[in-house]
């Protein structure tokens, strides 16, 4: 969760991702992000990562072996206790449901920051609009449905139920957005007056989430 | 000439004997009038040596001199104790003498007027039957009179320059005959016309005169007139001599060291209080102890006759002898000037002293002018030294004015607060510093994002339970 506590980022890493995965007991580590940051900054793009963590611990190892090279780097994290409250997030049925190019999404947060700081999506049979109202003007995005045969990674699927009007923070999507090197494609699922769910797909069913609140009332 | 009248001497004192004896009357006496005077003459003076009543010539009062036919006159310098120090003499008899003062009091008392001489020869000739004295008596007041030589030429002075003499005319004066001036002075004072009596002093006077005077000689006898240059070269031979011998502590601390003084130029800033304090005690004390406190408690005051009290307490005449050693080592160090200007300074005193002591106002005025342009000596180097001492002190006070402003923002319990307030500010700002520099830049940027209207997540998502993980 972020400070304001409006935001939450979930990563799953199933076990076929590792290999060897062991865990004998569910064991929560805090890892202050910065630390982890810096650490990870000392790995090599095709280096195999170790995490490693005792059964009372209170340091989370990380070991970084080249696969060219008998390179071997070992780092141990410092863990802090977090005290911050674990939500549990249920499935939820969305109302609409977008799949879309990451690089898409992308682009159009950057495209509407420039004009305002909050965007209102609105999902109709018609297709999907991004829109903004700013102090220089107004700009709107819309998509619609788009099946490329030859690259699928370009497909704008609406699933849609009932129509759905949102406003969400553009600084919090623009953040979202960073993740988009992890995956070619995007799942934007949203309800009314619900959380809006963004979710890059990862490997092996692994995924990253962002969960942000949407803007209620027109104060502004 | 009331310095001892007999009778309320005579009696108080028997009364006082008995007293002493007894020891049982337990009512004072009221005190005398008049009490008795201690005074210092001269050791060889004639017999016809008086006390006499001429004017002063600075004020022209009455004041009491002492005249003696052989020497000339005498001033009559007063030393008095402090007036906070309240002091007394006692008189006493000479004790290898007790035989004798029981078989006759009166030789002891004639003794004794080595030490305190009755002022007039009446009082002398009385005193064989006053026993009053040899039996001890104690002086209230703790004053000592000493006859101190006075240059006859200042008494004539008021008469060789009437004051009736108005500016214009001064260069007109009369060439009168010495007798014509004498019967002048005879004619001012009564007693001076006894005095003149006496042939030698009559010589001694014209002998003065021709000092100070042009002369003609106008057959059988000369006559005179008043010179103004003559007057003020031998003013000035006075003075000079006066400021070699060593100008009195007290007029040196007070017109020649405070003068001369050096502001202090650079106060310290670290005890910016402290220093600006002390300066200023330094250059008070000269200017307050010698001014102010000097003349009302002075041990001295000269000129200060027996019933002239307060005749002369001009500003100049203080012989204090209260010590000013204090302020004289404190503003020691800072006279930096060259020594001719200091000596300059010193005949300058000198002379404006003589001056205010000893002639006639419009005397003064026109003499003090005269010095300032005369060609005998060239004050001009001490009056460009003075000038620049004036600027140095002017910047000396604008730039403490300066520093007091500064001190008094920085004051000590200031200080400790705001660098409380300070300490406090810093370890904020570096706990801020601490915490950027572990927060990401992402991070840092969603702090600015408005949030409002948006709910916190935990609004829509329950606590979970401990198996996040079943997920």
């Amino acid at each position: 969760m972020d400070n304001s506590h409006v935001a939450l980022v979930s990563m799953m890493l199933k076990s076929e991702s590792f290999s060897p995965f062991r865990c004998d007991r569910n064991i929560a580590l805090g890892i202050n992000l910065t630390s982890l940051t810096k650490v990870l900054r000392c790995a090599q793009n095709e280096d195999i990562l170790t995490l490693k963590a005792e059964d009372a611990p209170d340091v989370v190892n990380l070991v970084f072996e080249s696969s060219e090279s008998d390179r071997l780097s070992e780092y141990d994290i410092k863990l802090m206790d977090i005290d911050q409250e674990h939500l549990g997030i249920p499935e939820t049925e969305y109302a609409a449901v977008i799949k879309m190019p990451s690089a898409e999404f992308q682009r159009i947060c950057r495209d509407l920051m420039a004009l305002s700081e909050s965007v209102a999506i609105e999902c109709t049979k018609e297709g999907v609009k991004f829109a903004c109202q700013g102090d220089i003007g107004s700009g709107s995005v819309t998509l619609r449905s788009h099946t490329n045969v030859d690259k699928p990674d370009l497909n704008v699927e609406i699933d849609l139920t009932e129509p759905v009007a949102l406003t969400f923070s553009l600084k919090y999507l623009v953040n979202f957005c960073k993740a988009s090197g992890l995956s070619g494609q995007v799942r934007l699922c949203l309800s009314n007056e619900v959380p809006l769910l963004v979710e890059y797909g990862l490997a092996n069913n692994s995924y990253l989430r962002f969960y942000l609140a949407p803007k209620i009332g027109d104060e502004e | 000439m009331k310095t001892r009248s007999r009778a309320p001497v005579k009696k108080p004192k028997k009364e006082e004997g008995e007293e002493e004896s007894t020891t049982t009357s337990t009512t004072l006496q009221p005190s005398e009038t008049s009490p008795p005077r201690l005074f210092v003459l001269p050791r060889d003076a004639t017999p016809e040596a008086r006390i006499v009543t001429l004017p002063n010539p600075a004020t022209s009062t009455p004041n009491r001199y002492y005249f003696c036919p052989e020497k000339g006159f005498y001033e009559f310098t007063k030393i008095a104790a402090p007036r906070r120090t309240p002091r007394s003499w006692l008189l006493a008899p000479r004790r290898n003498h007790k035989e004798s003062l029981n078989r006759e009091t009166g030789v002891t008392f004639q003794e004794e007027q080595e030490l305190v001489k009755p002022l007039d020869a009446e009082a002398q000739s009385d005193s064989s039957d006053d026993t009053s004295l040899s039996n001890g008596y104690v002086a209230k007041d703790a004053d000592l009179y000493i006859a101190t030589p006075l240059d006859p030429l200042f008494l004539l002075l008021p008469i060789l320059a009437p004051p009736s003499t108005s500016a214009k005319d001064e260069d007109h004066l009369l060439f009168v005959s010495m007798d014509d001036h004498l019967d002048a002075c005879a004619a001012s004072s009564a007693h001076v016309k006894q005095l003149l009596r006496h042939q030698k002093l009559r010589a001694m006077l014209q002998e003065r005169m021709n000092h100070v005077c042009d002369a003609v000689d106008a057959g059988a006898e000369n006559m005179y007139r008043l010179s103004k240059d003559k007057l003020l070269e031998e003013l000035l031979v006075k003075a000079r001599r006066l400021a070699t011998n060593g100008l009195p502590a007290s007029m040196e601390q007070k017109f020649v060291r405070a003068a001369l003084e050096v502001p202090v130029m650079n106060i310290r800033r670290e005890e910016s209080t402290i220093s600006a304090v002390s300066t200023d005690i330094a250059e008070d004390v000269p200017s307050q102890d010698t001014g102010s406190q000097a003349p009302s408690e002075s041990t001295a005051e000269s000129q200060q006759t027996a019933d002239s009290a307060g005749g002369a307490s001009s500003n100049a005449t203080s012989f204090s002898l209260a010590s000013t050693a204090a302020a004289e080592t404190l503003s020691k160090a800072s006279i930096a000037a060259p020594a001719d200007v200091a000596e300059l300074l010193q005949v300058r005193t000198a002379f404006n002293f003589i001056a205010t002591s000893y002639l006639p106002p419009h005397l003064r005025r026109g003499l003090q002018q005269m010095l300032a342009s005369t060609k005998e000596v060239d004050f001009t180097p001490l009056d460009a030294h003075l000038k620049h001492l004036d600027s140095l002190r002017s910047q000396a006070q604008a730039l403490r004015s300066l520093s007091d402003n500064i001190s008094r923002k920085r004051s000590a319990v200031e200080d400790e607060e705001a660098a409380e307030v300070r300490a406090e500010k810093k370890r904020k700002k570096e706990d801020e510093e601490k915490k950027k520099k572990t927060q990401s830049h992402g991070v840092r940027q969603l702090q600015k994002a408005d949030t409002s209207g948006m709910k916190k997540l935990s609004a829509f998502f329950a606590k979970a339970p401990a198996t996040k993980a079943a997920k």
